[in-house]
Parts: C-alpha cells; structure tokens; sequence
C-alpha cells in the first residue's frame, strides 16, 4: 500500500508542477535577463545617454557660464557651430579629409597584414607563445600615455634637428628609421608598376611600426578564427591534391570572411578613435576649455562621428555582401 | 666496397636503411632531397620574418631603456649608439623624487585595480544577460551596447567633463532640490570632480573605456557553454543567480582574468580619463609626470631635445615597468582567453 501511494505521488506531482514552472520559469528567466544586464541599462540610460543627448545639444547651441553660482546656459543657435567647423575653420576640412584618405589605405593594409601574421602563428612551430606575446604587447603597451610620449618625442626631434646635432639615436621615437623606403621604391620602379601603386607601398613601408602596433587585437581574433576551422576539411583537401595556394582561397579565406568583417569594423573603430588620428587629435587640442571652442568641438566631433558611422555601415554592407557562413547543426 | 654506399631498395621500391648503412650515406638521403630542402626554406623565411617583426616591435623599448641609462655627456658623442659610455641612474633618481613617481604609482594602482574589477564584474553579468537570456528589448540593448563602442569617448570628452562636474540624474535631482528651496541654489546634485566617483560610475555601468568590447567578449564566451550545465543546476535547486555565482563565475575565471587584464593596462596607461577628471594639483597621475621634465636635471645645451627626449622616454618606462611584469603574468590567460571565445561574426 505505501508503496503504490508514494509512487502514485512522484509520478503526479512533476507533471503538475513542471506545467506550472514551464510558463513561470521562462517568465523568471526573462526577469533575470533584465537582472543581469541591469548594471547597462543604468549606466546607458543614467550616464551615457544623457551625454550623448547633451553633446548633441552643446553642438547646437551657444554656451556661457550661468549668472547666478554654478553651472552653464545654453542658447539656442542653430546650425551656427557646425557652419563655423565646415567653413570657417581652416584647418578641420582639410585634416578631415585627409586623415579619411589615409585611413582608406590603412584599414585593408592592417586586415591583410593581421591576417598574414596569424596564419603564420597558426603554424606548429617553436617558440610561438613567445612570437605571440610580442605581438600581442603593443595593444597594451603603446597606448594612452606611451602614445602621447612618442608624439611628444617626434614634435620635438622634428624642432630639435634643425637647430642641434645630436649624437646618440636615442630618440627611439619609432623604428621607422631602420627601414629604409628608397630602397623599396627603387626596387618597384624598376619593375614599371604604377607609380600609385609604388608610393602605396613605400607609404606602407615607412608606416609598418604603426601598422604592426595597431593588428594585435585583430591576429588574435583571426588566430581564434582559424582554430575553429575543422581539420578534417584540410585533410579532405589534401586527399584531393588541393595545392596550398587552392586550399587557402577555397577554404581558408571562406571559413575566415566572418573574421574579416569583424576585424574590418574593429579596426575602423579603432583608428578612428584613436588620440594618434589626427582628426580626434585637432578636436582636443581646440578643446581648450573655453565654453565657445567646447561647444564648437563638440559640433566637429557629430560631424566626424556621423561619418563614421556612415563609414561603419557602409563597409559591413559590402563585406557582409560576400561573407560565407558555415552553417552547423 | 662502392656497393655498400649505394641505398638499398626494397621489393617496393622504398629505400632501405639498416645498421650497415653508413652515416654520411643516411644523411645524404635524408637531408638532400628537395622535400626537406623546401621545407628548410619555408621554415627559414618563416624565422627571418617573424624575428624582422619582432625586433620592429621591441627596438623602440630597447633604445628606449638604453637611452634612460645615459648621461647628459653621451647626447653630444656622436659614436655612441645604443650602448651609453657615461652610464648613470641620474635621470631615473630625479623623476622618482621630484616628479612624485611613487604617489602617481600609488594612485594609479588603486585606480586601476578598483577599474579593472569593477569593469569585470559589471561586463561578465552583462554579457551572461545577453548570452543566455530571451527578454523583450534584448535586441534594442544590444545595439545600444554597440553604440557605445562605436562613439569614442574622446568626442564626447566636454560633455563627459560637464556632466560629472555638475552631476544630476535627467535634471530630476537638481529639480527637487530647486522644488524644496536647497540653500545653494545650484541645479545639480553634485561635483564629482576631482573625485574617484565618475571612473567608478563608469565602470559599474559597465559604460567605462572599451566596456563595449569587453561586454562583447564576454558574451561570445558564454555562448559556447552548454546549456545543459545550467539545466542540471536548476534541477538540483539553484537560483539563477546562484548558478552564476557558484558555477559560471568559477568557470570562466581565465575570460574574467582576461578582462580585468585588459582593463587594468588600458586604465594604467590611460591619459585621458585621469586628465579630466582629477585636478592635477591635488591628485597626481602618470600624464603630469610625463609631461614635466624634472628640475635638478639641467637640459639647457647643445642636445636638449635628445636630452628632453630621453628623460621623457625614461618616465614611460617607469609608467610601463610594473605593467610589464603584470603582463608577463597574466599573458598566458590574455592569449588564451581572447583564442578561446571564438568571435564568430
């Protein structure tokens, strides 16, 4: 008899109650979501977006300290900063302008490059966490305050050199000096390539610290993005006597396109943002603390941040255009 | 005997090598033959290229450290290169005792410490929420979480100043303060200036310097754990939060080690946060160090600005020192742990 009852008990009661918990738990599950991204929405809501909303309201308005204690006024201007940054500032287009074409050379040059390093550390081979962590060390190391150290340092090696001779190289400003691009440049034209092409590439050349310092991040998602790739697809490859050539534009390329989107997009934002960039870097020189350059600043900067944006969809439109998705399940 | 040289070979054809076979015979075999000779070469350009980049890398933080050693004799002597032949700790000794180097370091641990923990718990919650949760609005949060990567902080930078010196929540604190007659008359509730509140703000809203990507890690990271760990924990009667607590969090220590990693250096080299938001009287960073030349060093002849140059560069090593052996520590879990989540699109 107590055994029949206490069964009977089991096999009902779950039913029951897993009908019951089936609509609560997800219900539950839902509030914990919200839970746990808590601390976002009170920082996004309660810090972030207000500043976006108030930078966006600097940039459209006159801005004096108010009358009475503390605190600032704004009046109103309308588009009168945003004209002052497009036409009446000299130096704003123009630095525009150019630091966007540079950046149209740089970002495929730090994907391709990125990308190149991270099949080769991919390879077996010795002493490649040590390869590894050299590279990997710019991304922490040449930030912030090293950055400002070495634009420091090439401002005043740039004043120093006419007026002193040193002696000791021990500016260590960059290693740009070690390569020497006229030989590069000789080398090209006497293959009769165009001469964009050339100055691309000597541009390049000359350039390969900064490009070096700045593909960290991007060979370590490329490298994740390769370890993820089968092995037995190389090996089916290899079964049908696919050469290397074959089998990195057939294979690899396509498992990785979703990497190259990735690291398209990480890489604009990232120079973009950068305090090295000379567009951010005018915008906080002007912003010297005056409530007129702040709000004139804070114009420049929607400016270049809707080009950005721009940019960002843009390039994640064509990319995503091509990328192959391996589908699993 | 001119036989005995001669390989054998086999009812397959297939080389033979047994006891008999001379060295120099074997070694031809295996070490001639255009298989190993290409793969000789693949491993030597591969070597050429990788120590090339390497030395790109590391050759400013070498000239870098050579030239702290110098004195002000070796700036003038054009034979010396890297090696300095007055060696001296001079240059070290001033920016430590009349640059205040040692309340900087003080300070800029405390903060980045505070910063790297703070930042790591707010973003591992964060990305469990958007991994594994379904919740209306989920999608909305995402994107917000992508805007906040996408606008720098640095064009939000008068703004960012303006609303932490005179802090107010949507202007409802500086309203009820009008409302009930404050003695000060001020429409805020707060100035957070020259205090540790914004970064500690920032951080616990997870919206703090590249949270966004952090928050993005850490997401992909969760991602790949199994629900059925999960499951098993709430059939054996644990809460949601419990199973964060006791089981993911434990888990996913090296992701957690690789945020708070990253978190901290960016904070330890950070000159822009520290710039705006502490008076540099009162609170002193890393930046002003770097940017005063100390006074008992006399820089005033022939190679000042290499001089300048290289006492500037001797405070960045002094920033970096610390961090470098940080780095050396935790590296290991930094590689990992970025290899591991596995950012696919």
């Amino acid at each position: 008899m107590d055994m029949t009852k206490t069964s009977v008990n089991v096999d009902t009661k779950p039913a029951k109650t897993k009908k019951k918990k089936g609509k609560s738990l997800e219900k539950n599950k839902a509030r914990m979501g919200w839970f746990f991204v808590l601390p976002f929405v009170l920082g996004f809501f309660f810090v972030y977006f207000p500043m976006i909303v108030q930078s966006l309201q600097f940039s459209f308005s006159d801005m004096e300290r108010a009358a009475g204690g503390g605190g600032y006024q704004l009046t109103w201007n309308s588009f009168k900063n945003y004209n002052y940054a497009l036409f009446e500032d000299t130096e704003y287009l123009k630095i525009l302008i150019s630091s966007l074409k540079q950046l149209v050379f740089d970002i495929p040059a730090i994907v391709i490059f990125s990308l190149f390093l991270a099949i080769m550390l991919n390879q077996k081979m010795r002493g490649r966490a040590v390869f590894r962590a050299i590279f990997f060390l710019p991304v922490i190391v040449s930030t912030g305050i090293i950055e400002s150290i070495d634009l420091q340092n090439t401002l005043a090696s740039a004043m120093g050199e006419a007026t002193t001779t040193t002696g000791a190289g021990g500016s260590g400003a960059s290693g740009a000096n070690i390569i020497q691009a006229i030989d590069v440049q000789k080398f090209f034209a006497s293959m009769k390539i165009g001469t964009q092409l050339v100055s691309y590439v000597t541009g390049l050349v000359n350039d390969v610290y900064n490009i070096i310092n700045r593909s960290g991040v991007q060979m370590l998602v490329f490298l994740s993005g390769l370890q993820s790739i089968s092995p037995a697809i190389y090996e089916s490859c290899y079964m049908e006597g696919a050469s290397a050539w074959e089998t990195f534009w057939k294979i690899t390329f396509p498992m990785i396109s979703p990497m190259i989107l990735v690291n398209a997009i990480y890489t604009i934002i990232d120079s973009f943002t950068t305090e090295s960039n000379e567009v951010m870097k005018y915008i906080i020189n002007f912003n010297d603390g005056r409530y007129t350059a702040g709000v004139q600043a804070a114009a420049m900067s929607w400016i270049y941040f809707v080009i950005v944006i721009v940019i960002i969809a843009a390039v994640a439109g064509v990319i995503s255009a091509y990328v192959f998705y391996q589908r699993r399940d | 005997m001119d036989s005995m040289n001669l390989p054998q070979y086999d009812k397959k054809g297939k080389l033979k090598f047994d006891d008999q076979t001379p060295f120099w015979t074997r070694m031809r075999y295996k070490y001639l033959s255009m298989y190993f000779l290409k793969r000789a070469a693949l491993v030597v350009f591969r070597l050429v290229l990788l120590i090339g980049i390497s030395y790109v890398v590391i050759f400013p933080y070498i000239s870098k450290l050579s030239s702290s050693f110098m004195s002000r004799e070796d700036f003038v002597d054009v034979s010396v290169k890297l090696i300095p032949k007055y060696p001296t700790l001079d240059t070290y000794k001033a920016i430590i005792n009349d640059n205040k180097y040692i309340e900087a370091l003080t300070n800029t641990a405390m903060i980045s410490i505070a910063c790297g923990f703070i930042q790591m718990m707010s973003c591992a919650l964060v990305g469990y929420g958007f991994s594994k949760f379904n919740f209306k609005g989920k999608g909305f949060l995402f994107a917000c979480v992508i805007l906040t990567m996408v606008v720098p902080h640095k064009t939000l930078q008068f703004s960012m100043k303006m609303a932490f010196q005179y802090f107010d929540i949507w202007g409802i604190g500086g309203f009820l303060k009008k409302a009930f007659g404050s003695a000060d008359g001020a429409a805020y509730i707060a100035n957070l200036y020259d205090t540790h509140w914004p970064l500690m703000i920032l951080s616990f809203g997870a919206v703090g310097f590249k949270n966004g990507l952090y928050i993005f890690i850490m997401r992909q990271y969760y991602k790949g754990v199994p629900d059925e760990l999960e499951e098993a924990a709430y059939v054996d009667g644990a809460g949601t939060l419990k199973t964060f607590i006791r089981i993911i969090l434990p888990m996913s220590v090296p992701m957690l080690v690789t945020i708070f990693l990253l978190s901290f250096s960016w904070q330890w080299t950070d000159n822009f946060y520290v710039t705006m938001f502490y008076n540099a009287k009162t609170n002193v960073f890393f930046p002003q160090i770097v940017n005063t030349i100390p006074k008992s060093l006399d820089t005033r002849y022939v190679a000042q600005a290499a001089y300048e140059t290289a006492i500037r560069n001797t405070s960045g090593i002094l920033v970096l020192a610390p961090l470098i052996v940080v780095f050396l520590f935790g590296q290991r879990y930094l590689i990992q742990g970025i290899e591991r989540t596995g950012v696919t699109g």
